[in-house]
Order: structure tokens, then sequence, then C-alpha cells
């Protein structure tokens, strides 16, 4: 058991590690079919973990639901929501319309969801206001740099702020082109290296905390 | 309680207010300021003008319903000059809940340009597997997507006649509101496909991409409404962006105020309290 538990997933891990490292530079056909054939059975994982997704959430908000936690309303919406919407796009064959006609499960779509995810995102906008009112403070020299940086870059992104201060524009690319670029590299280098080490650590076997159950 | 005290505690309430009207009064009423276009826009509106007729255009509409306001016209944008330059259109998604108003999208511009489905342009629709639907389609396009949003068979498509893989791909922009987006496109797409590669963002997105395109990774960048705005502007065909570009004006100078008067409440009270 303890093969098929532990020592198992860690070949497997190893084999298909080191294999599609190296399919990267092998150009061979016979390389090229395995990824395709590789991808292909991702893309059908992928399918089958949206229906453990959905599982797993329905699972999360019934208990919720049977207990009566604090906000189980809520997990009822959802659960209406979701059983709603399959039902109709089950009924629909999952068209938003036929033949020019919108469907219900259309319905659902254009008067339901698009504007509960448009409203949800508007929202943000008084947010950061409100929130820019309470906490962008020049408290040290670190902030204050951070706040002018902000400052110009709103301007200068802005037809308005062009039309006020005409340099805005050119000092908020030059921003945005040289000092976010060079630090986004930095920060996207160490990321990537972070990346490679772990990678290497997994396939070798040394980070097994997927696998369950923490270090052995 | 000082007056910059009382201040600093206003009601956020009177903040939404301030910002309400500030995005209201300028869609109600607007100036029409003109609007610079940026190197940025420019190379993907540069790089489309250079592709020859029948040229095929790869457009992944990367975003759901949430970030419809900023890149819906970019998206409506783009269309139109591909259209507009007579090449291949061929639309997708890699985001399940963006799904059916890609497709509304695509068919709408379509219609207005009078394109005929199947010849001048095809949705593909959506396909399971973000990244792996790239790396897919990099390999084979039809074992990616083997029949396209109605159901109708890609292989039948004469869109794709000559289309086998990304490989084959005129230019790619994709239009991405998170992951999978751009970055993913390049990662998995571009850097082993090769082909040319353009991105649209919403504006909070933008920053993280400059180092895609100083690069030369991505050829433009267009950075949420305001690249939208300056796009319409490079068409000659403005549109929703270019009408919010006023009301975005306000609400950054908005913002801008009470950044400012937040520190000077902040540093009245401070040299109060010594």
């Amino acid at each position: 058991m303890i093969f098929l538990r532990r020592q198992l997933p860690l070949l497997i891990t190893l084999v298909t590690g080191l294999l599609f490292a190296a399919q990267y530079y092998v150009p061979h056909p016979a390389s090229e079919q395995m990824l395709t054939s590789a991808t292909k059975w991702l893309q059908i994982v992928g399918g089958f973990a949206l229906i453990l997704g959905v599982t797993s959430l329905f699972h999360q908000h019934a208990v919720k639901i049977r207990r009566q936690e604090a906000g189980w309303g809520y997990s009822l919406v959802l659960y209406v929501g979701m059983l709603g919407t399959i039902a109709v796009g089950l009924w629909t064959n999952g068209k938003e319309s036929v033949e020019g006609t919108m469907t219900a499960f259309g319905w659902v779509y254009n008067y339901m969801m698009v504007p509960l995810q448009g409203t949800m995102f508007a929202i943000l906008a008084f947010f950061i206001a409100s929130a820019a009112y309470r906490s962008f403070r020049a408290k040290s020299r670190e902030a204050a740099v951070l706040l002018v940086a902000a400052v110009i870059v709103m301007m200068g992104r802005v037809p308005l702020g062009e039309y006020l201060i005409p340099l805005s524009g050119d000092v908020s690319s030059w921003i945005l082109n040289v000092l976010n670029s060079s630090v986004r590299r930095a920060i996207l280098i160490g990321v990537s290296l972070g990346a490679v080490a772990l990678s290497f650590k997994i396939i070798f076997g040394v980070e097994r905390s997927y696998l369950g159950g923490g270090k052995e | 309680m000082s007056f910059s005290e009382r201040m600093l505690k206003i009601d956020r309430r009177i903040i939404f207010l301030m910002i309400g009207l500030c995005t209201l009064l300028p869609l109600l009423y607007p100036v029409g300021l003109p609007i610079k276009i940026s190197s940025e826009v420019r190379g993907v509106y540069d790089h489309i003008e250079s592709l020859p007729e029948r040229s095929v255009f790869l457009l992944s509409i990367d975003f759901d319903p949430a970030s419809k306001p900023e890149l819906y016209p970019q998206a409506i944008a783009l269309l139109r000059h591909a259209f507009r330059k007579h090449l291949r259109v061929v639309t997708m998604t890699l985001w399940v809940s963006g799904t059916g108003m890609a497709d509304q999208l695509v068919t709408q511009v379509a219609k207005e340009m009078g394109k005929e489905y199947g010849t001048d342009y095809a949705f593909l629709g959506w396909s399971p597997g973000g990244q792996a639907v790239i790396i897919n389609m990099g390999q084979d396009l039809y074992s990616a997507f083997p029949s396209d949003y109605s159901g109708k068979s890609t292989k039948d498509l004469p869109v794709l006649d000559g289309v086998r893989s990304l490989k084959d791909v005129g230019y790619m922009v994709s239009l991405g509101a998170g992951r999978p987006g751009v970055e993913e496109w390049y990662v998995f797409g571009k850097d082993k496909y090769k082909f040319e590669l353009g991105g649209g963002c919403t504006g909070v997105m933008a920053p993280g991409l400059y180092p895609l395109l100083r690069s030369g990774q991505i050829n433009g960048l267009i950075g949420g409404l305001r690249g939208a705005a300056e796009y319409e502007n490079l068409i000659g065909q403005k549109g929703k962006a270019v009408a919010g570009m006023d009301a975005q004006s306000a609400t950054h100078l908005a913002i801008i105020a009470l950044v400012i008067m937040c520190n000077l409440f902040y540093f009245s009270l401070r040299q109060q309290r010594g």
C-alpha cells in the first residue's frame, strides 16, 4: 500500500517531470506527438476538474445549510442560482439563443450574470476612492514617493490630466516603461527562479506536500 | 474633535456621492478632450494595418462580464479594424463565463461590417484546460477545437483554410482580465509556436504587462478604457471608450483631490498634536 500511496506517485512525477522538461528541447515528431496527446489529456482532466469543483462547492454549502451556520441564507441563494442555471442550461442545450431568439439560459446570462458581475466590478471604483482618502497618506518617505508616482500616473492616463499638466503624459509613460518595467522584471525573474527550484524539488521528491499528510 | 479630525473621518457616503457625480455628469455632458495616442496602442494598430488581406487574425476574448466596461470596447474596435482590413477573423475564449458575451460581441460586429460566418469569421467558443488549450492549439488547432461554438466541424470552416496550428496565425491578440490571459498566451503560445502577439487588458493589469512589452515579447498593449479610446481614435470610429474618457478624467481628478485633501488634514492634525 505504501508503494501505491507514496512511491508510485513520486515515480510518476519524476518520470513525467523529466520527460516533459526535456520535451521542450526536442523537436522530433514523436516528441511533438507526445505533447499533443498529453495536452489532450490535460483538457479532459480540466473538464473533470470543473465537475469536481462544482461538486465540492455544492457539498460545502449543503453542510452550511444543514447546520444553519451564519450566512446560510447566502448558501441557499447559491444553491437555487446554480441548480436553476444548470437546469435551464441543460433544457436549452447550453445555447443562449436559437435562430436569433434568446433562450432561458441566455436570459439568465444576459439579465442576471452580466449586470451582477458588472455591478460588483463597478462598485470597486467607489471603495477605491474611499480607501484612498482614508489610507493613502505620506506617513514615510517611501509612502510619499509612492503617492507622488500614483498622482502623476493617474494624471497622465486621462485626457484632462494631460490637458492641465501636458508633461504628465510623458512622465507617466516613463514611470510605466522604465521604473515599473525594471522592478516588475526583477520580481518576475525572482519568482521564475523560485518556480524552477520548486519544480526540481517536486520532480526529485524533496517536496512531497502535494501527496497530502505533510513531510515524511 | 478638531476640523482636521472631523474631515479625516468624513462619512464615506459623501465620497461615494462625489464619485457618482463625477462619473454621471461627464456622461450626460461630454467635453470631448483630445486623446493622445501611445506607442503601446499604436503597436497593435500598425501590425494589423501591415497584414495582407485574408491573413488569419486570432482574437482570444479572455474576460467575463465583470471587465466588460473596459475590454468590450477594445474588442469592438479591434474587430472593426480587422474586418475593415478583410482579415480572416478567428475568435475564441479561455474564460467559460465570457463565452455568451464573446459570441454576442463577435456576431454583433460581424453583422455591422457585413461579414459572413464561416467564410470571413468564426467563433470557436470555449474549451477546458486554460493553458493546455493554448499548447494544444499550438500542436493541432482541430484537436483543441474539433467543433466551433455552434457545433459545426472546424475542419469544414473555409475561414480556417490552410490553418493547422498557431504557427499559421498571422497575428494574435489576447484581451485578458486575468489568468489565463496575455501572459499565458506568451509563455505557452508565442514562445514555442512563434506567432506575433499583441495584448489588451484592464487598466489595473497594464503595469504588470509592461516588462513583456519592453522586451518585445508582445508587440503592443491596449491598456484599459484609455487604450480602447486610443484605438477607437486610430480607426476613426468613436464609441463607448471615447465617451467614457471624460468620466474617467473626472473620477481620476476627484481621487487625486481626495488624496491631497486627506494628506493636508493628516499633516495639519500631526502639527496640532506636536
